[in-house]
């Protein structure tokens, strides 16, 4: 056992997805993402106009380093946290909502939509995110995936990596 | 711990090099981005300073493929190796799966490869992990230099028991880089499957 995990699977993903539809719609955002703090993506979702978003990868990972330095700074500083962080550029902008302990919220807007709107939005989808991936931290223990997984791996990392 | 999003039927383990400055961390990366066909492979990312020395991690996301039906994915990160950007180093271990310690073979270098281990061993241990806990394997590095140190005496100062596989490596060739990384794989898979 090394730390809990969100794992969001059945009831528990619909009603994540659910929320994050709904606040597509809200906010008038581009993109929204559930991410975990290890810079994993849990779910996603864009809106129909939207272009296609750039790497969720890259945007997950750089979201959660960006949210434990701004934490390591907050602490230094003797405040328990930073709770929210905003970018803004030119056209679009970031805004990043600490759901809990183990997941964010990020979502990406364009300027013209009013960031107030954004984080009306983004706190109550993250009230409700918070109920939904608590409910959902499994121990690793109890993933209960096939014993067999990682041999089957074994001869993938062979193709990948070389013999 | 590994992240598993059931929905998109997903696993997705993270994998940290960590080791002294200079010590080829970043190589070690970016043979793995040239190598790794297109479609196995994310943008990797790079937060350098100027002079290209690592200053928050290097993010390089490999598509394993489909195993039992989960898209199975590692995340590998870098640190930064020199010493004053510890703060950041402790905060790319969290939720770190495996472990690639990078040695230098120069002969100025076996303190800070000692240090480093040492270090890793302290941020470890503010997570509340120890060595035991989380599969590591040793590479070192730059075996072409010309005073190289014995591998034996870098490892009598980072894995005094021999504990950890070992191997070396000249990065910027690509020797030793895919081993040490499927090898690590490999454990990180097998410990998930002791867990479940």
């Amino acid at each position: 056992m090394i730390e809990p995990t969100v794992a969001l699977y059945g009831d528990a993903f619909n009603r994540a997805a659910a929320v994050l539809e709904e606040l597509i719609e809200q906010a008038q955002v581009r993109y929204v993402l559930l991410v975990d703090r290890k810079g994993f993506v849990l779910a996603h979702r864009e809106a129909l106009w939207a272009p296609r978003p750039p790497a969720l990868d890259s945007i997950a990972t750089l979201v959660a380093g960006n949210a434990a330095a701004t934490q390591a700074l907050a602490n230094l500083l003797g405040e328990p946290n930073f709770n929210e962080l905003v970018k803004q550029g030119e056209k679009q902008g970031l805004y990043v909502e600490e759901v809990n302990d183990l997941t964010l919220l990020v979502m990406i807007f364009d300027t013209d939509t009013p960031i107030g709107r954004v984080k009306l939005f983004g706190k109550k989808a993250a009230d409700e995110l918070d109920e939904i991936t608590r409910g959902a931290v499994v121990m690793p223990r109890e993933l209960g995936i096939d014993k067999d997984f990682h041999e089957s791996a074994d001869a993938m990392l062979d193709d990948l990596f070389g013999n | 711990m590994s992240t598993i999003n059931f929905a998109n039927r997903e696993i997705n383990f993270k994998i940290v090099y960590y080791g002294p400055g200079l010590s080829g961390k970043t190589t070690n990366l970016r043979w793995v981005y040239q190598t790794v066909p297109e479609e196995r492979k994310g943008e990797m990312v790079s937060l350098a300073t100027e002079d290209e020395r690592t200053l928050f991690f290097d993010f390089l996301p490999i598509d394993l493929g489909e195993v039992k039906g989960f898209k199975t994915r590692f995340h590998l990160y870098t640190v930064p190796g020199q010493v004053f950007y510890n703060a950041s180093r402790k905060l790319i271990l969290r939720g770190v799966d495996g472990i690639v310690f990078v040695a230098d073979s120069a002969s100025n270098r076996l303190r800070a490869n000692a240090e480093s281990m040492r270090n890793l061993r302290e941020n470890l241990a503010e997570y509340g992990l120890s060595l035991e806990d989380i599969p590591m394997v040793l590479q070192v590095n730059k075996r072409d230099l010309p005073d190289a140190l014995p591998v034996d005496m870098i490892q009598a100062v980072i894995d005094p028991e021999g504990k950890f596989p070992i191997f070396e490596a000249v990065a910027t060739e690509g020797k030793g880089v895919f081993e040490p990384l499927k090898d690590v794989s490999r454990r990180v898979l097998s410990k998930l499957a002791e867990h479940t």
